[in-house]
């Protein structure tokens, strides 16, 4: 999952295309599948992924995707502390965060707004109506 | 299945174990080897007197047991998906419960997270009865910090031993994770002494990482509780501006909204609950 040669292709290519480059900081295994499955039917976005809250800022500094999916419950640096250290890098504190979570919705909102993330999805990930919110936190709404 | 004790697993087994006991919960709160390792440490967890469910050579679940003198402390207990509705977190209570009797323990502790009521209902059962409310409070650093209620007179820095000094000397009872055995296992505390021009005093101890404010606590010696919790936290946040700050087990009580006023907010909450062992 760590940056090679090999992923600075795929990057360049996919700004060649116009792709969107989405980054899902996830350490459930299951869940990043989930989402891998999920993009695989959408050619316009690119993702890419990592599984603890360190070489998630790392891939993030590397990568400078366009929209950060970051689960709330990682086993290094918690959801929470990985925000608040994008929001402290200048080189990634204007892109786009998502808080992904198992909280009751009012609670993920409250502590989605209070970190200052752009919005929240709360698990499990409905895959039906995932690709409509990804691309409204990153087009807004029509 | 059969009960071994956590002794007999690597920290990797044990690790991978627990977070798929938490794969599906609210607030799953996952580790690392390395997370688990400091757990163990600082919260005096004796895997000896650990449980792990094995059946068909698969961990089906796991209870851990900490010991201090002669009270016992049961947490990250959990049962894997594969393993819930088999009875696996009774059969796992059970043992740590009879651990606990074996070495004469008076009293055995533990927190449940509040909505977990499956968890609630199975320490009820087992005679535990609750105490208090816990709050897990978080501030981010960008939290908006208003200006100290109470006027500073004085601020004194304290370093890691005069930090244990208070701490052992605090009035109210602390929870097992906040317990002076814990700090006394934490590396690099530091503290602030404030007094305010209006007679107030107070102090507060914490963990300064790169990254994260953790270990904090806030005790009042004089003056009103929330205005010179307050005036504590700001002062602390003015020191450490970019941290994200995490204040665990926090008692609701009287100094509860001296945090708020610090940009402090309720995450989630555990209740405490105890049981006196029977010999």
């Amino acid at each position: 999952m760590a940056g090679n040669g090999r992923d600075q292709f795929a990057r360049a290519a996919a700004n060649i295309r116009g792709m969107k480059t989405i980054l899902q900081i996830e350490d459930n295994h299951a869940n990043r599948l989930l989402v891998e499955r999920v993009f695989e039917k959408m050619p316009e976005y690119r993702l890419i992924q990592a599984s603890d809250g360190e070489s998630g800022v790392g891939l993030a500094l590397d990568e400078r995707p366009d929209l950060i999916l970051v689960d709330m419950g990682l086993p290094d640096i918690d959801g929470q502390t990985v925000v608040t250290l994008i929001r402290q890098i200048p080189e990634l504190k204007n892109t786009p965060v998502v808080a992904i979570t198992a909280w009751p919705e009012d609670k993920a909102q409250e502590i989605a707004a209070r970190y200052g993330c752009d919005g929240c999805i709360t698990k499990p990930i409905d895959i039906r109506t995932f690709p409509t919110q990804i691309a409204q936190f990153l087009y807004g709404n029509p | 299945m059969e009960i071994l004790s956590a002794d007999r697993f690597t920290f990797e087994e044990l690790t991978e174990a627990y977070n798929q006991t938490r794969v599906d919960y609210m607030v799953p709160m996952p580790m690392n080897v390395a997370k688990l390792r400091e757990y163990v440490r600082v919260y005096d967890v004796s895997l000896v007197h650990s449980a792990v469910a094995v059946g068909d050579e698969l961990m089906l679940g796991l209870g851990m047991l900490g010991v201090r003198e002669d009270r016992g402390w049961i947490t990250r207990l959990g049962v894997l998906p594969y393993g819930r509705r088999l009875g696996i977190g009774t059969t796992l209570m059970t043992g740590l419960t009879e651990q606990a009797v074996t070495h004469k323990l008076s009293q055995i502790w533990l927190e449940v997270i509040k909505g977990n009521e499956p968890a609630h209902r199975l320490f009820h059962r087992f005679g535990f009865v609750e105490t208090r409310e816990l709050i897990i409070a978080r501030r981010p650093p960008l939290a908006d910090n208003l200006p100290p209620p109470c006027e500073i007179d004085r601020v004194t820095t304290l370093d890691h031993e005069e930090a244990i000094i208070l701490l052992s000397h605090r009035a109210k009872r602390a929870n097992w994770l906040n317990e002076t055995e814990t700090m006394q296992n934490v590396h690099n505390l530091s503290g602030l002494l404030i007094e305010t021009s209006d007679g107030g005093r107070g102090w507060v101890t914490y963990h300064a990482g790169l990254l994260q404010l953790t270990r904090i606590i806030v005790e009042v010696v004089a003056g009103d509780p929330a205005n010179v919790t307050a005036t504590v936290l700001h002062v602390l946040h003015q020191r450490h501006k970019r941290q994200d700050a995490i204040a665990e087990n926090v008692s609701d009580d009287e100094q509860w909204p001296g945090y708020e006023r610090a940009g402090y907010f309720d995450s989630f909450r555990r209740i405490e609950m105890v049981k006196d062992v029977k010999f």
